[in-house]
């Protein structure tokens, strides 16, 4: 036992001893100039640093530049290009971009790097879907012709996430080496652990008040026992963890349109599979009246407050917020009355008087499936099973996985989260023609007025032509759309905010309304920060 | 005759190698998990059929099973263990990286178990059926019953969270080249996982050096030395220990296979970046061909070990070095107590 005491005693030591911070801190005393920032808020890419298999989807590519941008206020901006032009038939994008970027291993970016990156996204299997692009080709130095197969107005977000890479130094190391135009250059990534990088000298925009920043890679305790120990100036924190003041760092609540909803199978069952052999269809979901109902009941303040803890906001659609959100579309919700009386009048009442609503023999009960390892989607499943059950609906909630759920996901409402800066997402949820196509569509919504405004936008080569479709998708002026006040594909339950610990010198700016995954999105506006201290 | 020996064992060593693959793809083939849903995540309504596609054909995954193990088998042979699909790296290269991480953590958990184990399991022979014995063998147990993530999951909070004396991820400082890091550094982060880790391989030892001690110390030579007047520390260092020592060899070298699986939960509850860690994510996420390569990996550093113990044993112990046939018939012995 003396010797068991003895090691303990020794490793004690070695903890104490040695828990005087090791790396120089950055803060500067006294007006210092604060040249380095630490962020603990995730955002490590497994698989390497290479934008043409999906590296920069979100926030900062950190290392390459991206032909477009979108600002604050998630307007397209030019970055690498200095102005393009769509061809009257949507195919061809012409692209100009600047003659003064260069790479960081001195190579100058040219139309040829452009197309290069391009073309190899549209062929590497990666987490970017640039299959549209029928080829990329550059017509001088500074111009390219990206072919589309298809007109596809949701192109340009490619245009804005795909980081430009060279063609003379990719390869399959480039992940982890990676070169480019970008604002930063990496100095360090050790695996699982850390990401270190510097400014880079050459970079042609505003250089970055920061000149280093150290992305350490823990989980939510990690990150929070950092911001409490003052090692980090950014922490994600997840809103069950948020309570309780920091010294020295503010909490901050960036909007998102990280939404949570649930999914209505919209066909009735009539025996039809999908091509898997999953049967299709929900004989009380299927029900306009109860779709709509369903929508107006939900209180979704008393979401935001009991399950969100606050952190967040009621959801009306898949893009609230976004400019391509249709402000119309939002319905009075938490109103039973209502909803009492639209499923009277689509025919449901309780005849058999066992306190359940039915018609036509079918009984209002259904299953609301859910990831068994999201508490948020657990608690919304069950709080919209209490908020129902007033009505005569029965609501079972049942946990799953993803692999369980998506064989019953055309017959078993879904808590689904999606959120997206890519209008793709809108179209993919709520097409006819992508029913059943994986996780898109899963309800076999189908609504042709709703197709044919998402297919003119789809097609639209002008970004305010296609805002204003998108917008007619979601309700238009006849009073057609795929939100409540019409077919009501979905219940949008809730839009999440998404917090972060922020160090009180450091001035984020405006954060963009952040699409789903709480963490690296933060740093899309990285390089404007500030240190005000 | 070591020519011979050394044959048989790298045959069985084959077989079981072989065994251990095929085994192994066909769970993950009964496995639910599809790598190109778990690789695509919360980009599912973004990523299109035909990109989708691009990625299977990326993955290698659009052959039949058969086919693919054929392939995977057919490269093996030459060397090649394919490329991970986490990482987008060759499994080789993933495997050094993080081994060479685990290495440290599995290293000392296993020298401190094997030290504290035996040095418990000797102090309570030696002070038979007193308090301090008691108190061990409670101990022991209690040890041999606490999970090893729950003893983790305890040290984190009580040591990084609470008290704040030790850092709560990483197998270095955050912030500087790990190269640089300075040993004090290191120890301060191998520290809470290394005992965890080592917890688990403490109890089963020091219990068998404790009755193998008592027994020792019951024979007929320890009393005939007693009667000598040989007594106290010259006693123990020259009749018992080396005798006492044989079953803690074994066993410590036979756990190396639990210090693989214990890592896998250390390694996940203190963030450090090990082959454990790996090796969850790559079963989660559908990684074949990187779960095959760590299979295949760990088969043959737990027989290497194996072998290690055995060899040890031969010299600890020189009755053994006359005839091979007693040495197996023993150490299938020991092995039945694990």
């Amino acid at each position: 036992m003396r010797r068991l005491g003895l090691l303990m005693v020794a490793l004690v030591l070695a903890a104490c001893t040695a828990a005087d911070p090791v790396g120089a801190p950055q803060e500067g005393a006294g007006g210092e100039a604060v040249t380095e920032l630490r962020l603990a808020i995730g955002g490590e890419s497994e698989d390497g640093y290479d934008p043409t298999l999906g590296w920069g989807r979100y926030g900062s590519p950190l290392f390459q530049s991206t032909l477009l941008a979108r600002d604050a206020e998630l307007n397209v901006v030019n970055d690498l290009a200095t102005g393009y032009e769509v061809s009257d038939d949507g195919l061809v994008y012409t692209v100009a971009i600047r003659d003064d970027a260069v790479f960081s291993d001195g190579e100058p970016v040219t139309a040829a790097d452009v197309a290069y990156t391009f073309n190899a996204a549209a062929e590497q299997g990666g987490l970017t879907d640039v299959t549209v692009l029928e080829s990329a080709q550059a017509t001088d130095d500074t111009t390219v012709e990206l072919r589309l197969s298809e007109p596809q107005s949701t192109f340009v977000n490619r245009m804005i996430t795909l980081g430009i890479v060279p063609e003379h130094a990719h390869g399959d190391g480039y992940g982890r080496d990676p070169v480019g135009s970008g604002p930063y250059v990496l100095e360090r990534w050790d695996e699982g652990q850390q990401l270190i990088v510097t400014a880079n000298p050459d970079y042609y925009g505003e250089q970055p008040v920061f000149e280093r920043l150290v992305f350490q890679f823990t989980d939510e305790d990690g990150n929070l026992a950092a911001a409490r120990a003052g090692e980090v100036q950014v922490a994600v924190v997840p809103p069950a963890l948020a309570a309780g003041d920091i010294d020295g760092m503010r909490l901050v609540s960036v909007e998102s349109v990280d939404n949570r909803g649930i999914l209505f199978p919209y066909r009735p069952s009539t025996g039809e599979t999908d091509p898997d052999g999953n049967p299709i269809g929900n004989e009380v979901t299927s029900d306009l009246a109860m779709r709509q109902a369903i929508n107006v009941a939900v209180d979704r303040e008393a979401l935001v407050e009991g399950i969100l803890e606050g952190a967040g906001s009621p959801a009306t659609g898949p893009v609230d917020g976004l400019p391509w959100y249709n402000a119309d579309s939002a319905i009075a919700y938490a109103d039973p009355d209502r909803a009492a009386e639209l499923l009277a009048e689509g025919g449901w009442e309780d005849t058999d008087g066992d306190g359940l609503l039915d018609k036509d023999g079918t009984a209002a009960a259904f299953t609301v499936l859910y990831p068994a390892d999201d508490s948020v989607r657990q608690g919304l499943a069950l709080a919209v099973v209490d908020m129902l059950a007033p009505l005569g609906i029965e609501v079972t909630p049942e946990g799953a996985s993803f692999d369980e759920i998506e064989p019953r996901m055309h017959t078993t409402p879904v808590v689904f989260g999606w959120g997206s800066h890519d209008q793709t997402e809108m179209y993919n949820l709520y097409h006819s023609k992508m029913g059943g196509t994986d996780f898109y569509n899963a309800g076999y919504f189908a609504d042709s007025q709703v197709d044919t405004n998402l297919d003119l936008a789809m097609g639209a080569t002008d970004l305010e032509e296609a805002n204003a479709f998108w917008q007619a998708a979601q309700l238009d002026g006849d009073g057609y759309g795929f939100t409540a006040k019409a077919e009501a594909g979905w219940a949008w339950l809730v839009n999440l905010d998404h917090l972060y610990y922020v160090d009180e010198c450091l001035d984020i700016g405006s954060p963009q309304v952040e699409p789903h995954g709480h963490g690296y999105p933060i740093t899309a506006g990285i390089t404007s920060w500030r240190w005000t201290c | 005759m070591l020519a011979g020996r050394l044959a048989g064992r790298a045959a069985r060593l084959a077989v079981l190698l072989a065994a251990v693959a095929v085994a192994c793809f066909a769970l993950m083939e009964a496995s639910p998990v599809d790598p190109v849903d778990a690789y695509v995540g919360a980009e599912a309504a973004r990523i299109g059929p035909e990109q989708r596609a691009l990625i299977a054909e990326r993955f290698g995954l659009d052959d039949p099973p058969l086919v693919r193990f054929g392939l995977w088998a057919g490269r093996v042979v030459r060397g090649d263990l394919g490329t991970s699909m986490i990482f987008n790296a060759p499994v080789t290269q993933v495997i050094a990286s993080r081994f060479a991480a685990s290495l440290a953590l599995m290293a000392s958990a296993w020298l401190l178990s094997g030290a504290l184990g035996f040095g418990l399991g000797i102090l309570a022979a030696l002070t038979r059926r007193s308090a301090l014995d008691r108190a061990i063998r409670v101990g022991a147990y209690t040890l041999a019953s606490a999970p090893t993530f729950w003893v983790g999951l305890l040290l984190l909070t009580v040591f990084a969270v609470t008290l704040g004396w030790a850092p709560v991820c990483c197998a270095t400082d955050i912030g500087s080249d790990p190269a640089t890091a300075s040993l004090g550094e290191r120890l301060r982060h191998l520290a809470l996982p290394a005992a965890t880790l080592s917890i688990a391989g403490v109890a089963p030892i020091a219990l068998h050096t404790r009755a193998q001690a008592v027994s020792i110390l019951d024979s007929d030579f320890v009393t005939f030395a007693r009667a000598q007047g040989e007594r106290g520390g010259g006693l123990v260092r020259h009749r018992v220990l080396r005798n006492a020592a044989v079953p803690a060899v074994l066993l410590q070298f036979a756990s190396l296979s639990e210090l693989f699986g214990g890592s896998v939960l250390a390694e996940t509850v203190f963030s450090y970046p090990g082959l454990g860690q790996a090796t969850v994510q790559a079963g989660l996420r559908g990684d074949v061909p990187l779960l095959l390569g760590i299979a295949l990996f760990t088969t043959v550093f737990v027989f290497t070990g194996n072998l290690l113990g055995d060899t040890t044993h031969h010299l600890l112990d020189p009755r053994l070095r006359s005839t091979s046939r007693r040495r197996a018939g023993r150490s299938r012995a020991v092995e039945v107590h694990t």
